[in-house]
């Protein structure tokens, strides 16, 4: 598979390995700001509670179109983080508690920027839309 | 009280005699201890003291005939003793040396039987009395309890003749958002046939674009219909739907989570139009691609879920740590299932996967809505109805052959 990253940063080491039932704990919002970089610094980042399923969706199908996403996966101490990074980014009119914010992951980040779940991942996709943004992102390139 | 535990026994013996005789053609049950008891009786009245072992002989083998008297009269018996008891005495001393004296013994012990025959029978009224008045109230709850049958009856018929009008089978157990989805969707297909056919009339007249692309909108918003009580209903009973039991079993053979794979359909739809052009070509082409590669990335996503259940499932020390007993296993297992709205356990996955697995069968309805609504933005109006007539043809000529399948003739295994 093409190393599909242009920025260099895409350290294997940074991200977990993928098809983990990792059994370490360690949870990538423990390092101050550890999630925020990770965007910063990847062209596509996913990112998702760890052992979810549609994290698992997001990334096979980035995957089958020559995407190597990075992959974030947390557990429940960094659940918190997770979700204010998103709600920066994002303007959501969320109401009520910890769970629905929850529901919106997996997010996916493309070019730093928030593209959205994996229902506009789909959409976007869908309507061949995804493939001209992950090319502006530099994330692909045939 | 100080009378001879023979004299007790023989009057006992006399008395209850005598009950039996008074009784005993108004019972069915024991016709057969008649005989050998009237031939007791006589013996006994005129020697009862040589008597009594042949009666106690005759009496303990006739106790299985007792026995199958009903079993009021049998409490009935069982109270009667307990009363001649307490007047055994006052007859016992009223009269023990009426026995040793031979010139009037016949008359006093006709005597004696006479008023004992007397109170035995006007105990027996009393018992009949008793029993007829248990009959009575037994016949009244039986006729609330007729009553109350078929008042559960009518409601059973009722409920079970809304699942009969939808065409399968449900075995039994009335889940009431089932048993509205199945209703719901068994309008949705009479509904679906109806445009199918309206498309094939309008199509055959060459109606105009105005009008197809009423049609169109219409069949495009029907298929939304679906989606929309599919969702409602996976709240609830995601199983039932991605088990596909609502439909017909042609339609099952094709089944991918919960429905039909999204790339399926479009091929259908596009397999009736000859008339794209270059770009329309290529864009369906692409679209098929996209759909084709959404559909693997959520196969994919379905087989990591059942990855991580059968895992949560088994005892494997290595998979999820600290997962020590079958309680915890059972509630991770159930975590993963169920939409739960709070926090549970140190266990992260939760959460997210199993709201993720209710969602399964969401997002691929999302992914068939988006390929069908793209499919027709790609189109022309004409296009666009033709291919909604082919969809609809083709679901129905399935269904036709689950029909024929189920009528056909064949051996009995």
């Amino acid at each position: 598979m093409q190393d599909a990253i242009p920025y260099g940063s895409a350290r294997p080491w940074f991200a977990p390995p993928p098809s983990s039932s990792s059994s370490s704990s360690s949870s990538w919002g423990g390092e101050g700001g550890g999630m925020r970089r990770m965007v910063a610094e990847n062209p596509v980042v996913v990112m998702g509670r760890r052992g979810c399923c549609m994290c698992h969706v997001a990334r096979r199908l980035l995957l089958g179109l020559g995407v190597n996403p990075t992959v974030c996966e947390f557990g429940d101490e960094a659940a918190g983080e997770a979700v204010a990074l998103v709600e920066e980014v994002a303007v959501v009119e969320a109401g009520g508690g910890d769970v629905r914010r929850l529901a919106m992951l997996p997010v996916v980040f493309v070019g730093g920027r928030l593209l959205g779940g994996l229902d506009r991942l789909v959409a976007v996709h869908i309507t061949g839309e995804l493939v001209p943004i992950l090319k502006e992102a530099g994330a692909l390139w045939l | 009280m100080n009378f001879g535990k023979d004299q007790l026994q023989q009057d006992m013996m006399e008395l209850y005699v005598g009950y039996l005789e008074n009784n005993i053609p108004h019972l069915e049950h024991s016709r057969s201890s008649t005989s050998s008891f009237a031939t007791s009786r006589r013996m006994g009245i005129y020697e009862p003291n040589h008597q009594i072992g042949m009666w106690e002989d005759s009496f303990k083998a006739d106790s299985s005939q007792i026995t199958c008297a009903s079993t009021i009269v049998e409490t009935d018996m069982k109270l009667d003793y307990m009363a001649e008891l307490e007047d055994i005495p006052r007859k016992g001393l009223g009269q023990p040396k009426k026995y040793d004296q031979e010139t009037s013994h016949s008359s006093d012990k006709v005597l004696r039987r006479l008023a004992q025959n007397r109170e035995a029978a006007r105990k027996s009224r009393l018992r009949k009395k008793a029993y007829v008045q248990q009959l009575e109230s037994s016949r009244l709850k039986l006729a609330q309890l007729e009553q109350e049958l078929e008042q559960a009856r009518q409601q059973a018929v009722y409920i079970g003749g809304h699942l009969r009008e939808t065409n399968l089978g449900l075995s039994g157990s009335v889940n009431s958002g089932i048993a509205a989805f199945e209703m719901e969707y068994g309008h949705w297909v009479e509904e679906q046939n109806r445009q199918t056919s309206d498309l094939r009339t309008a199509l055959q007249a060459h109606a105009s674009d105005v009008e197809l692309h009423m049609l169109v909108e219409n069949g495009i918003r029907h298929y939304d219909n679906l989606f929309r009580i599919k969702a409602i209903t996976a709240k609830s009973d995601v199983f039932y739907l991605i088990s596909g039991m609502w439909r017909t079993p042609t339609e099952r053979f094709f089944l991918w989570i919960g429905g039909f794979r999204p790339s399926e359909l479009l091929k259908v739809v596009s397999s009736q139009l000859d008339t794209l052009t270059e770009q329309q070509k290529s864009a369906v082409s692409g679209l098929r691609q996209s759909s084709q590669q959404a559909e693997d990335a959520l196969s994919q996503g379905l087989e990591r879920l059942q990855e991580t259940l059968s895992e949560t499932l088994t005892c494997d020390p290595s998979g999820t740590p600290g997962v020590t007993n079958y309680m915890e296993q059972m509630a991770n297992a159930m975590g993963k299932l169920e939409a739960l709205v709070s926090f549970v356990t140190q266990d992260g996955c939760l959460i997210a996967s199993m709201v993720m697995n209710m969602h399964l069968p969401h997002k691929a309805d999302l992914l068939r809505q988006q390929a069908l609504r793209q499919m027709y933005s790609i189109l022309t109006t004409h296009q666009a109805a033709r291919g909604l007539l082919a969809l609809g043809d083709y679901f129905q000529r399935l269904r036709a052959l689950s029909s024929l399948w189920a009528a056909r003739p064949h051996e009995p295994t």
